[in-house]
């Protein structure tokens, strides 16, 4: 059931390493059950924006929160999200059914056999039910991102972040993953947030979004992608929806 | 073709003629016309760039006159380039330039020895305090490994014996195995004038047990198994792989280090003492070779010395010896930042800087041990 409540919460954050500032009074929230996207260009901080997401960094300066609590760095317990990374990030000596299976083998008493069986059901679920045991240096890139999306499913977690899930992949990869992610939003209910610059996939799985721009150091547009691209008076959110000009001024508002 | 920049002055304007092969293969011969053609514009306000001569051009070569025509842009200089019969060099001066003016100009500092010593100096502090903070870590990961046994990875343990000891042990063993012939040589070449030769089998004893033994073998274990570990983590930190661990809920260091130490604590002792046993073979093969003592006479003198003291010398320091190898090892492992390059770097200095933490130890010992008369 959908709550007020916003799924995730960041408020004045300020990322930066000493006089060097990437981004600040970086304010915005992500509804349950939406898929957000953070978008901009080369540079502007949107990896390193996600990296304070999941907590991999501590911010110094303003505050993120999930479900309301605490900051992703305080979780002690089961981490409420599951994370695909740029390249996948499987583990290259296990193979993708142990891969799978070492997050239940942290958290749960649960049995071999049955981890195993988790483990091929989420296979299944994202088209690689037949390579359970292959080596991550076995299988293609596009696969390697399907089965890092498998196993960040594995704790069944309400919230997914994906780190540019189409780079590097085909148009027809492109497209059956971002089927994947709009079956994990429609069906599944999943919060999911994603970096990418990939335009297609914007505006096929992405309700909200946020545009990041490096001069501006923070954010330069909020709201729907499509209105955006169709209303926003700024030239630089114009340009990177429409992929024209060099105009990289940003002006005021959204 | 040769290259070549024509240059006619008229008035306070000037007219530039590439004629040639502006390409790869003419780059330096270009490069070296820039600075004569921007000194015979001297005092000129504008520039014709005529490529009409042009038999061919390249992007680098486009780059090359790009870059005399952006200088004399900003020297105020007006420029025109006139196509004439090759739209395409044109095309390609012009995307040269456009890209030129987005992206400012680096210059990288030459760092000269002095600098080079300054950054080492200004780069101690945060150094050191990685190191505290990661020793920090790993301390605090042992009574919660304790408590949680599954946030450590034991089904990795077979394949980190193996890997860090098993595999290693042809190594170390050869290693040990010449370190008592040498011993032996040694012995018999200083003790023999003396008429001491009963002594050698004793040297190779206090040697190889109390010394040499622990430090050769956790040289080359250091230099083996550190570099492997090194480059395990590091190459796992640049792929992400660290990262997803911690965001599966686990911690590195409890996960990855511990096991690692483990290992190598369980491990280092024991082909320590396969090599003090080496050694001895190596010290008797010398000793009977070169000499007329019997291998019974040299095993009886060797036994008559290895005392309970020279055991427990001899097993006290290594599992200190591989705890500092592992944590050297995975540390760097954990720090490495960048790509391929920067695996490489942090390995190598994980293995410079876990040998010299293995001298030092001994050393230590060594001092300690002869303090306390042991």
């Amino acid at each position: 059931m959908a709550t007020l409540a916003p799924h995730i919460s960041v408020d004045d954050l300020r990322i930066g390493w000493g006089t060097r500032v990437l981004m600040e009074h970086v304010s915005f929230q992500v509804k349950r059950g939406s898929t957000f996207a953070i978008l901009g260009g080369s540079g502007s901080g949107k990896s390193t924006l996600l990296r304070y997401l999941i907590g991999l960094e501590r911010p110094e300066t303003g505050r993120i929160t999930i479900d309301g609590v605490g900051a992703p760095h305080q979780y002690e317990g089961v981490p409420p999200f599951g994370v695909l990374f740029q390249s996948g990030a499987l583990f290259s000596s296990m193979t993708l059914a142990e891969n799978l299976a070492l997050p239940l083998t942290r958290w749960t008493s649960i049995n071999e056999v049955v981890k195993r069986e988790l483990a091929q059901s989420k296979l299944d679920l994202v088209g690689l039910g037949a390579f359970p045991d292959y080596l991550p240096g076995e299988i293609s890139g596009g696969m390697k991102k399907r089965a890092g999306i498998a196993r960040a499913l594995m704790l069944d977690p309400r919230l997914l972040f994906f780190d540019e899930p189409s780079a590097g992949l085909d148009p027809i990869s492109a497209f059956e993953l971002d089927e994947l992610i709009l079956a994990l939003s429609r069906d599944l209910g999943i919060t999911i947030i994603l970096v990418t610059h990939e335009l297609p996939s914007i505006f096929l799985v992405a309700n909200q979004c946020i545009v990041l721009e490096k001069s501006a150091k923070g954010i330069v547009a909020t709201g729907d992608p499509r209105k955006l691209r169709d209303e926003s008076k700024i030239p630089f959110v114009h340009n990177f929806f429409t992929r024209s000009g060099a105009d990289r001024s940003t002006g005021q508002g959204g | 073709m040769a290259v070549a920049i024509r240059v006619y002055r008229e008035g306070n304007g000037a007219r530039l003629v590439p004629t040639g092969t502006f390409d790869l293969g003419h780059t330096m011969a270009a490069t070296r016309l820039l600075p004569d053609v921007k000194a015979r514009l001297h005092g000129c306000v504008s520039v014709d760039v005529d490529l009409a001569e042009l038999e061919q051009i390249d992007g680098t070569g486009a780059a090359l006159l790009a870059q005399l025509l952006d200088r004399l842009d900003a020297d105020g200089l007006q420029i025109r380039v006139t196509e004439g019969p090759n739209p395409e060099a044109a095309r390609l001066l012009a995307l040269s330039r456009q890209r030129g003016r987005h992206l400012p100009i680096r210059k990288v500092a030459m760092q000269n020895l002095m600098a080079r010593i300054g950054k080492l100096a200004m780069d101690m502090p945060q150094k050191a305090t990685e190191a505290f903070d990661f020793t920090g870590r790993c301390a605090a990961a042992l009574p919660r490994a304790a408590a949680t046994p599954r946030s450590l990875d034991w089904a990795s343990m077979p394949r980190l014996v193996q890997e860090v000891g098993a595999d290693a042990l042809p190594v170390t063993s050869a290693a040990n195995l010449l370190v008592g012939v040498i011993i032996g040589f040694l012995g018999i070449s200083q003790l023999e004038p003396f008429g001491a030769l009963s002594k050698v089998p004793a040297l190779v004893v206090v040697a190889h047990f109390r010394e040499l033994g622990p430090l050769v073998t956790a040289i080359v274990v250091a230099g083996r198994s550190g570099a492997g570990l090194a480059s395990e983590l590091a190459t796992m930190k640049v792929s992400e792989e660290i990262d997803a661990f911690r965001t599966l809920g686990f911690d590195p260091v409890r996960w990855l280090v511990v096991p690692r130490c483990f290992a190598l604590i369980v491990t280092l002792p024991l082909l320590t003492w396969i090599g003090d046993l080496l050694a001895l073979l190596g010290g008797m093969f010398a000793t009977t070779t070169l000499t007329s003592m019997s291998p019974r006479t040299y095993l009886a003198l060797t036994a008559n010395n290895v005392t309970v003291t020279h055991l427990f010398v001899s097993l006290t320091k290594p599992p200190f010896l591989a705890l500092a190898i592992g944590l050297v090892a995975c540390g760097h492992g954990l720090a490495t930042r960048g790509g391929a390059a920067a695996v490489g770097r942090r390995t190598t200095t994980a293995v410079v800087q876990s040998i010299f933490a293995v001298i030092l130890i001994s050393a230590v010992f060594t001092f300690f041990f002869a303090l306390i008369g042991v």
